[in-house]
């Protein structure tokens, strides 16, 4: 059987084959937007004809796709109603009740995807502690939806008050919709994600029922067209969590879809660490317009229940969509190849958040682009080949670059090369910034992390972002441009559930709790056989979100798998603590615990990935040439080596200053720098002291 | 152009160094803090200043209320304990309202920071304790003496050494002591791991001294804030804002004097000091001050030393918005965050196009308290934004304060209130070519048996947030028992069992001629019921008529049509209105 991942990002498809005796093919193909679907058939066409499968052999296909963020900031989702509590049908509108950024006076709100004139207030209440106040009306119910079916509404999303502990109206309701309308699609919150605050589980519940109809639709097609190429086996989608899904479950929770390309890079990133023996690293994966930053723990990605989606200001939280979803724990910044530099009033140099893009892109692209990017800046300095970029399948213009460059230097009083360096050295300072706060508020320390770097800019970048932070190493993997891919092969099967039942620790239903997990490992068991895993292969991960009484923020405990009772107290008591102490460096104070939420991880075994790198081109002599390159422990350019990266054989090493090319990016390595190739053609580059 | 010290490029990352220290403490704070009110509203600040004691970067604190007064306080600490008085090992810390933040609960931490024996910076942060002692956080004060424990400048720390007595004494009075204590400790520990940060940077970037980055930071901040200035009109500008009050209204008169490349704000004719714990001190009110300039002026100059020189903030003594020492200062944001509309209202003419109407301002407050089982929750709400001069005011947000909601699900997990409703409020946002921001309904009951009260911190009851250019205002703010009685504002209510309590918060002032508001966007106002019918043709003289059956659920956009004809002669008949 051979294993085949596909992610489909903003510009290109990209695709990783892996043969049933380890051999591999890469693929790209530009991306297809009005039908993603086309772009993975064409890929995958291309990579069945390179030899490494025979005919008619299984294959698994996993697949990762924006198409849910797409269709979510570009709002093309179905028309869609939101049955409420009745008198809370604004929660989508009030949400937080805060301003995202302090001085903009002129902010915008995050629009909902439920307009206000299809938000209904039904008349039914829930308390707290699940027992009905009000009856829900289902008369009302049954003349709502009637009229909603007749004037064409599509999508329904249900979210009543307290339903994570009493789902019984939701349900009823959803069996009154099945009846007056069953082609409406519906989604009950109680389903989607069962936990308590009904801002963000209406705001979830809404955005997985709006985009399901065409979620589900391309799955389909995309099912015809591996049908029409003849593919045999299996077909998966990779989820934000970093696990996969068979396509019927996630086309019944397409939200959980949100994000899995670049959970896959860091999946990937995770993977080869633990392989080059480090399982521990930071993930840093930087293109065009961002990068993302990603800490691995234990061979792991840590992993976070709160993300945004299509947020007002890029960057900002608080400024876009609440998704409650298991979701690998990203930053992203708003700074990449092509990020614009210039001076602001202060008569400081400042680089991004605006960027060329693709169109009309860096001024060396030559497409008309004159405004000075991170890319002009990497050339000018000769961390670029003008005329290998690519490959040498595009030529950038070294002159154009330059003239972009010296517009900003001469009102700044600076040199071209100098403005070039400050540039580069912005870039990398917001990119470490950005880490630093990342990691400080999950209270890691990074000095034993080294940086996984990959994505297109990742390696031109990553050394001194390693060196500004003081890591230890820098590891840049062979085909670093297609990172992503790798991580999709080497996902297990795995679904999260959750259900939020709020108690003081010590006054516990035991046996309420119980039932709520062994409820949940059921689903999962469930799931999981519907996606031909047998019931030996699943494994259970329990945990708690607990936390202070009072205290605004939950920490996920892990618990054991059986039944729980009041003995279980000190132990998760002793688990809290230590937890609670690595995240903020202290003991907390003498306050009793609560839980709000029970979790549980359903998960296959993770896919033995059998890589066999291509072995490396012999007979020929790794060094290829040399050029000027800028280097600050120098102050200025000199002659360095250039390397050829698919010449680099396991047990080489070099030092800097160095280059390293490969079609996709080059690794750029300082003075200090000591690199040593590994067994998997990772190139570990380590600090010799200053 | 002052003769540059530094390059760009290397100030730049300094520069940026510095507010990342910065931000690494407060995210550190925020984290470790036990008060609710700091992890909600970010109400606390953390900052580096150079060894003269001029802040030179600061954290991206979410209230403005911490924006300049931690930058105050250190001109009195150092005054307290200069620096040849300070050693390595040395934190200083008080809660003194006049010397920072204007409020008992908010403590200050300093730290001075030595390199080589020299000192090279000072660290500081304030955080909201979670208690000190006194009364719990209310109005109801006569004296600054009943609302906690106030610390003096002292040594927290000395060489290294914690000063007991003074721990000991702090134990002795407050409630939570562990947590009271455990945020000093997460202070001092903040302010070392900023100290341990700078420390390497100035060695990556071999500096022996901060003199000459600080030097240029302030004076291009100050240069950046005086070309700004620059551009605007000179002249004398005025406002007049009113507030429920305690027992009786207070006025906050505004005077704003632009000359040259300054900007003087003056409260003179105020009301004076009130006898209840609503009066803020000066350094709050040009924390809040700072922030309305700021955000009107020049948005994009970080704030240190030298963005606040060319802004000037006086009230006199005596006054609600400078009170004298020991006057009650508990609540001062009530009070406080009319300020920033204040000044909005008076530049608002010398700065068309740029400011926003008057909204809700104060956050609203609601102390609920009962037994069986016994509970208080304090809950937060706030109303409907200022219409702004190209775009609605947003509807439900807070401003000028940042504080989050609390969800309905997790009050009732926490008490046994039932809120009953929290929905937009229709027509409370004040008419205009631009309409204010919509206020809440809200409602809340008991569900238990047993006593329950209320008691308040609300404003905006008697005189609605004022519309701007011929605006009109928006709906004030209701408090209201469900047997029609309408209560005091700000004063403690007993509640009977099932009884419902609505809390209707006020609704911002409008932007402009609503008579000259688009028809199409009145339309889109009545299809989301923002606005009635009626409203749309009493208030901006379009009529929307619904074309279908009536009795319908679901009203669909196109079922709602503007009669062009009817409103052209109604918006032509009716005398334009000509604002409040």
């Amino acid at each position: 059987m051979y294993r085949v991942g596909v992610d489909i990002g903003g510009t290109f498809t990209d695709l990783l084959m892996l043969g049933q005796d380890g051999r591999t093919v890469i693929g790209k193909t530009l991306t297809t937007s009005s039908d993603p679907s086309l772009a993975v058939e064409t890929a995958l066409r291309q990579a069945l004809g390179e030899g490494v499968t025979k005919p008619c052999e299984p294959g698994e296909l996993i697949h990762g796709t924006t198409l849910v963020t797409n269709v979510i900031i570009e709002r093309k989702g179905a028309l869609t109603a939101l049955l409420t509590t009745a008198g809370f049908r604004d929660v989508l509108e009030i949400g937080r009740e805060k301003r995202y950024e302090l001085y903009d006076l002129n902010l915008e709100p995050p629009q909902p995807l439920v307009p206000r004139y299809l938000r209904f207030d039904v008349p039914e209440r829930i308390l707290a502690d699940g027992s009905v106040l009000q009856p829900l009306d289902e008369a009302y119910v049954q003349r709502l939806v009637t009229e909603l079916r007749d004037k064409g509404i599509k999508a329904i999303g249900v979210c009543y008050l307290h339903s994570y502990r009493n789902p019984e109206h939701e349900r009823r309701t959803a069996e009154i919709i099945s009846k007056v309308a069953p082609d409406i699609r519906v989604s009950l919150s109680s389903d989607v994600v069962s936990e308590i605050r009904e801002f963000p589980r209406t705001s979830t519940t809404v955005a997985n029922v709006y985009v399901q109809e065409l979620v589900a639709n391309y799955l389909t097609k995309l099912q015809q067209r591996l049908d029409s190429l003849a593919f045999v086996g299996s077909f998966f989608v990779m989820l934000s969590s970093g696990g996969i899904a068979t396509a019927e479950t996630s086309a019944r929770f397409p939200v959980r879809l949100l994000e899995s390309g670049p959970a896959a890079g860091a999946l990937a990133a995770a993977h080869a660490g633990v392989r080059s023996g480090h399982p521990n690293l930071l993930s840093f994966d930087m293109g065009g317009t961002t990068a993302k930053l990603c800490v691995v723990e234990k061979g792991q990605p840590l992993k976070t229940h709160e993300f945004e989606v299509d947020r007002v200001y890029r960057f900002k939280r608080g400024s876009g969509l609440p998704i409650k979803i298991p979701v690998i724990d990203m930053i992203e910044i708003g700074a990449g190849g092509g990020s614009i530099a210039h001076s602001d009033s202060l008569g400081l140099l400042k680089v991004g958040p605006k960027s060329a893009g693709v169109e009309p892109g860096p001024a060396c692209y030559g497409y008309g682009g004159e405004e000075p990017t991170v890319t002009d800046a990497d050339l000018v300095l000769g961390y670029l080949d003008a005329k290998f970029f690519l490959g040498g399948k595009m030529r950038l213009d070294v002159e154009a670059a330059h003239r972009a460059l010296d517009r900003l230097a001469k009102p700044l009083g600076l040199t071209t090369e100098q403005v070039a360096w400050g540039i580069h050295q912005i870039v990398n300072e917001n990119m470490a910034n950005a880490a630093r706060v990342h990691l400080g508020e999950r209270g890691k320390d990074p000095r034993h992390m080294p940086l996984f770097a990959f994505g297109g800019a990742g390696p031109v970048h990553g050394y001194r972002v390693a060196e500004v932070l003081h890591l230890p190493a820098l590891i840049s993997p062979l085909g670093a441009g297609v990172g992503s891919t790798f991580g999709l092969l080497v996902a297990p099967l795995a679904f999260d559930f959750v259900r939020s039942a709020y108690s003081r620790l010590d006054s516990l239903d035991w046996g309420f709790a119980n039932a709520l997990l062994q409820e949940m490992a059921r689903q999962g068991r469930m799931v999981l056989e519907n996606s031909g895993l047998a019931a030996s292969e699943i494994s259970y991960r329990r945990s708690a979100d607990m936390r202070y009484a009072g205290q605004g923020h939950e920490v996920s405990v892990p618990i054991p798998n059986r039944i729980l009772d009041e003995r279980d107290i000190p132990p998760l008591t002793a688990a809290f603590e230590q937890i609670y102490r690595e995240l903020y460096a202290r003991a907390g104070p003498d306050v009793p615990l609560e839980v709000i939420n029970w979790r549980v991880v359903a998960s296959g075994p993770q896919p033995e990935m059998h890589f066999r790198p291509t072995p490396a081109r012999t007979g020929e002599t790794a060094k290829k040439g040399s050029r000027l390159v800028y280097f600050p422990e120098y102050g200025s350019f000199v002659e360095t080596p250039v390397y050829d990266r698919y010449v680099l054989r396991s047990g080489m090493s070099l030092r800097g200053p160095a280059i390293i090319e490969e079609r996709e990016s080059s690794l750029i390595i300082g003075a200090r720098g000591q690199a040593r190739v590994d067994e998997y053609l990772n190139v570990i580059v380590k600090f010799a002291d200053a | 152009m002052p003769e540059m010290l530094i390059d760009s490029v290397i100030l730049e990352v300094i520069w940026n160094r510095l507010l990342s220290v910065a931000n690494e403490q407060q995210d550190a704070l925020l984290r470790t803090a036990f008060s609710t009110i700091v992890r909600e509203s970010e109400d606390l600040a953390c900052g580096v200043f150079d060894r003269q004691g001029r802040m030179i970067a600061q954290s991206l604190s979410g209230t403005p209320g911490h924006i300049n007064s931690m930058a105050t306080s250190m001109r009195h600490f150092l005054v307290a304990y200069p620096q040849e008085r300070l050693a390595p090992g040395d934190v200083l810390i008080t809660n003194d309202p006049w010397m920072t933040a204007g409020q008992i609960n908010d403590i200050t931490v300093t730290t001075p920071i030595f390199k080589n024996g020299r000192m090279v910076a000072l660290f500081a942060n304030t955080c909201h304790a979670a208690d000190i002692g006194g009364r719990i956080l209310s109005a109801e004060a006569r004296e600054v003496y009943e609302e906690g424990l106030r610390l003096p400048i002292m040594k927290l720390f000395d060489c290294g050494k914690p000063n007991t007595v003074l721990l000991e004494i702090v134990k002795a009075n407050v409630r939570q002591p562990d947590e009271v204590l455990g945020d000093f400790h997460a202070q001092t520990a903040c302010n070392d791991a900023g100290g341990r940060a700078l420390l390497e940077m100035m060695e990556e970037f071999g500096l022996e001294s901060l003199d000459a980055v600080a030097e240029e930071i302030v004076s291009r901040s100050e240069a950046a804030v005086r070309n700004h200035i620059r551009e605007l009109p000179d002249g004398e500008y005025h406002s007049e804002t009113w507030s429920d009050g305690f027992e009786e209204p207070i006025v906050i008169r505004c005077c704003c004097r632009m000359a040259g490349d300054e900007i003087s704000i003056d409260f003179a004719g105020s009301s004076p000091q009130s006898s209840h714990g609503i009066n803020v001190v000066l350094n709050y009110t040009h924390a809040y001050a700072s922030f309305a300039v700021k955000a009107a002026v020049y948005p994009e100059v970080p704030h240190n030393e030298g963005s606040f020189r060319p802004v000037h903030v006086t009230a006199p003594p005596g006054s609600i918005l400078n009170a004298i020492d020991p006057a009650p200062v508990a609540s001062r944001h009530a009070m406080g965050h009319f300020i920033p509309s204040a000044i909005f209202a008076a530049l608002a003419e010398a700065l068309p196009g740029r400011l926003v109407a008057p909204g809700a301002d104060p956050i609203w407050l609601s102390v609920w308290r009962g037994n069986n089982p016994s509970f208080t929750i304090s809950i937060f709400q706030v109303g409907g934004m200022g219409a702004r001069p190209t775009k609605d005011g947003i509807n439900a947000i807070g401003f000028p304060s940042g504080v989050a909601g609390v969800p309905a699900e997790i009050i009732e997990s926490l008490s046994p209130l039932v809120m009953r409703r929290r929905q937009l409020r229709p027509d409370s946002g004040g008419a205009g070519m631009w309409r204010g921001g919509l206020g809440q309904l809200t409602e809340f009951t008991k569900r238990a048996e047993g006593r329950w009260s209320v008691s308040c911190i609300i404003d905006r009851t008697k005189f609605p947030a004022p519309g701007l250019f011929g605006g009109k205002p928006g709906a004030r703010g209701e408090f209201i028992l469900d047997t029609g009685a309408r209560p005091n504002p700000k004063e403690q209510v007993d509640l009977q069992l099932h009884q419902v309590v609505h809390l209707n918060t006020p609704g911002g002032g409008g932007y402009g001629d609503s008579f000259a508001r688009d028809p199409e966007r009145v339309r889109q106002d009545v299809i989301a019921g923002y606005i009635t019918p009626e409203a749309a043709r009493d208030c901006y003289g379009v009529i929307v008529r619904f074309t279908s059956r009536e009795g319908q659920l679901v009203r669909l956009p196109d079922q709602w049509v503007i009669d062009e004809a009817a409103t052209a002669e109604l918006r032509r008949a009716t005398l334009r209105p000509t604002g409040e």
